[in-house]
């Protein structure tokens, strides 16, 4: 049992990234009715200017706080100057899909176009290994793991307590009653694209702090297991995609490395399949159910 | 024409059939019933490897440097036709999966990351099809009539055309007929169809069956011709290509797709062959991609109809007793593909 252990380790450092870009994921969808598939390229993105600052000699937490930054303006901007403008001509949620996947794909060859094909590290040491209880994690493992922890308690702590946090499920799950009780719906909308595309960001700069790689198709890659994470959990419950990053980052890394390498992607799709079949709104299914995503 | 030109020319001539044959089958998905299925790309491949596997001979054979299941060395015409079933029971099988009704765009993404894993187990499984290497050596069908490179294209092209031809046709048949009436019912309205007692389960699967088929078809074509298929010929991005395609030449018409097959896919991502080199490698292709996505945004912005719009479709009295008052154009067809109210719902 000492390397499902191990494995078990993996899966919650891979579990911790997910759960930041997850719940930044559904809140988007949550607050706006709307799936941002320019997300993965965001992330992108925030991990490149993370890299600017990193090679002109910034420390690798300034360089952190720098993109995450950017990745926030820039899904602000994403949605006040394109995807809004779209649905106020009443587009279809489907062509919606299409503006954002257009606008992830210009995003993500617009990186390629100055970067190219090419791999990127960030100038920065893993630090030493630690064991803990059959785990093995190097320190920067462990800090991505406490930055999902903090990241994942403030959103929480935000969405229970404060006020704005109380409109923004208000908006959720009735967007008409919660402006009929005088909520500002556009000042709700609008921090929500600035928190989520911050959390964004974030996801895609600790995924290459912990894999020491960055090329354009980084947060692409991860932003698969990030959309099959939220939509287990929940779309649009913030609970609910920490709890699908959980068993979607988990299972997957235990698959693959307890298993067999080949099972990694297989237990994902049974996961989701299942899940689809089964209960297709998710296991905290009360935003989704709101939504109507399915019937 | 020189030699290579011809060989050039007659490529992309193949090629446009090929996204032509691909393009209209989800233009009967998407397009005429409104199935938002964007994991088409995955059947295409379906038909790819299923040919591929068939026509090959057994895995151990050229010193077996590529493992793949099957390998049974079949003759013309059958690699084709059982591609065609597979990529349709295909269909059919992942169409199950959304028995549930989703929401339109909750579909959309849910078949977009079941194309992802797709392409991730594909290229795990060595033993399936040769993982992310990919198949190659795919023997083509009629060599044996002549030992002209360029004579042998031009055959193939007529080849291509021929089933391009056929499936335009069986396409429109399907869509001009009582059936695709119904289809476009549950496009339009699913509940009003169901009222009327369409079974709208039954007509989704029938689609995904029939779309995954001309997709399997359109994938045996191209990797009979190219043979060669790896993990990389069917990303995700192929499917948005194929989507962007059908939006640019007309949603639901039935040249649309033809139109939007020529000009997305063929004109604009091989337009950047006629572009002097410059910069690195990787700035071209990207540049095309860019060129692809600003397209799509600019047609849904401006002409969100396409260039041919669907015709709307009437039923006009033979002899009419009285004067029709004709009705607004904007009615149900087009506007709003998902048949759905205003905003904010």
């Amino acid at each position: 049992m000492q390397s499902l252990a191990l494995y078990v380790g993996f899966g919650l450092v891979t579990a911790s990234i997910l759960c930041i870009g997850a719940v930044g994921f559904t809140l988007q969808f949550g607050i706006s009715n709307l799936f941002n598939l320019a997300f993965g390229a965001t992330m992108t993105a925030a991990a490149f200017v993370a890299y600017i600052g990193n090679a002109h000699g910034l420390n690798i937490w300034v360089s952190l706080v720098l993109g995450t930054l950017a990745a926030s303006l820039l899904s602000f901007l994403l949605n006040r100057g394109i995807y809004l403008p779209f649905r106020r001509r009443a587009t279809s949620r489907f062509t919606m899909i299409m503006v954002t996947l257009g606008v992830g794909i210009i995003l993500q060859f617009g990186i390629e176009a100055i970067w190219g094909g090419d791999d990127f590290s960030y100038n920065m040491s893993t630090g030493s290994s630690v064991h803990i209880a059959g785990m093995l994690f190097t320190t920067t493992q462990l800090t991505v793991i406490g930055i999902a922890v903090v990241a994942t308690t403030a959103v929480h702590v935000l969405l229970r307590y404060t006020r704005l946090g109380k409109a923004m499920r208000a908006v959720a799950v009735n967007e008409r009653l919660a402006r009929n009780c005088g909520i500002s719906v556009k000042a709700v909308v609008d921090s929500t694209w600035l928190l989520s595309g911050a959390l964004c960001g974030l996801a895609g700069i600790v995924l290459v702090m912990d894999v020491q790689v960055l090329n354009a198709g980084s947060g692409d890659d991860l932003f698969v297991l990030i959309i099959a994470a939220a939509v287990l959990g929940g779309i649009g419950s913030a609970s609910g995609a920490i709890a699908g990053a959980v068993v979607i980052g988990v299972v997957a890394e235990v698959a693959a490395g307890f298993i067999n390498p080949e099972f990694k992607d297989i237990s994902a799709f049974i996961i989701l399949a299942a899940m689809l079949l089964l209960r297709p709104t998710g296991l905290f299914s009360s935003v989704a159910t709101a939504k109507e995503v399915a019937r | 024409m020189s030699g290579a030109w011809q060989f050039y020319v007659a490529t992309l001539v193949i090629y446009g059939f090929v996204y032509i044959i691909a393009a209209s089958g989800l233009n009967l998905q998407f397009g005429v019933t409104g199935v938002y299925n964007f994991a088409f790309i995955i059947f295409q491949a379906a038909g790819a490897y299923c040919t591929a596997v068939l026509t090959l001979g057994p895995s151990s054979a050229n010193g077996g440097f590529q493992h793949y299941i099957l390998g049974l060395h079949l003759p013309f015409p059958l690699p084709l036709l059982v591609s065609a079933l597979v990529a349709g029971v295909l269909g059919v099988g992942l169409g199950a999966l959304t028995v549930r009704r989703l929401r339109a765009d909750y579909l959309a993404i849910v078949m977009l990351v079941i194309s992802l894993i797709a392409t991730g187990v594909v290229t795990d499984y060595q033993g399936l099809f040769n993982g992310a290497a990919g198949l190659a050596l795919i023997p083509q069908p009629f060599v044996s009539v002549t030992t002209s490179l360029v004579v042998y294209d031009w055959l193939y092209a007529a080849y291509a055309g021929v089933v391009c031809l056929l499936v335009l046709v069986a396409v429109r048949v399907l869509i001009e007929s009582p059936l695709g009436r119904s289809l476009r019912a549950v496009r339009e309205n699913e509940n009003a169809a169901a009222a009327l007692g369409k079974n709208v389960t039954a007509l989704r699967l029938l689609v995904f069956g029939v779309g995954g088929a001309i997709a399997g078809i359109s994938g045996s074509v191209l990797v009979a011709f190219a043979q060669a298929w790896s993990p990389s010929s069917w990303l995700y991005a192929e499917t948005f290509v194929l989507f962007t395609a059908l939006i640019v030449g007309g949603v639901g018409s039935n040249l649309g797709p033809v139109i939007g097959a020529v000009i997305v896919p063929v004109v604009l991502a091989e337009g950047s062959r006629y572009l002097p080199q410059f910069g690195p490698p990787t700035l071209v292709p990207s540049l095309e991609w860019i060129t692809i996505g600003v397209v799509l945004l600019v047609f849904l912005w401006f002409w969100p109809r396409g260039i041919l719009p669907e015709r709307k479709h009437t039923f006009l009295p033979a002899s009419p007793a009285r004067p029709l008052t004709p009705q607004p154009t904007r009615g149900l067809v087009g506007k709003n593909l998902d048949g759905e109210g205003g905003p904010g719902r």
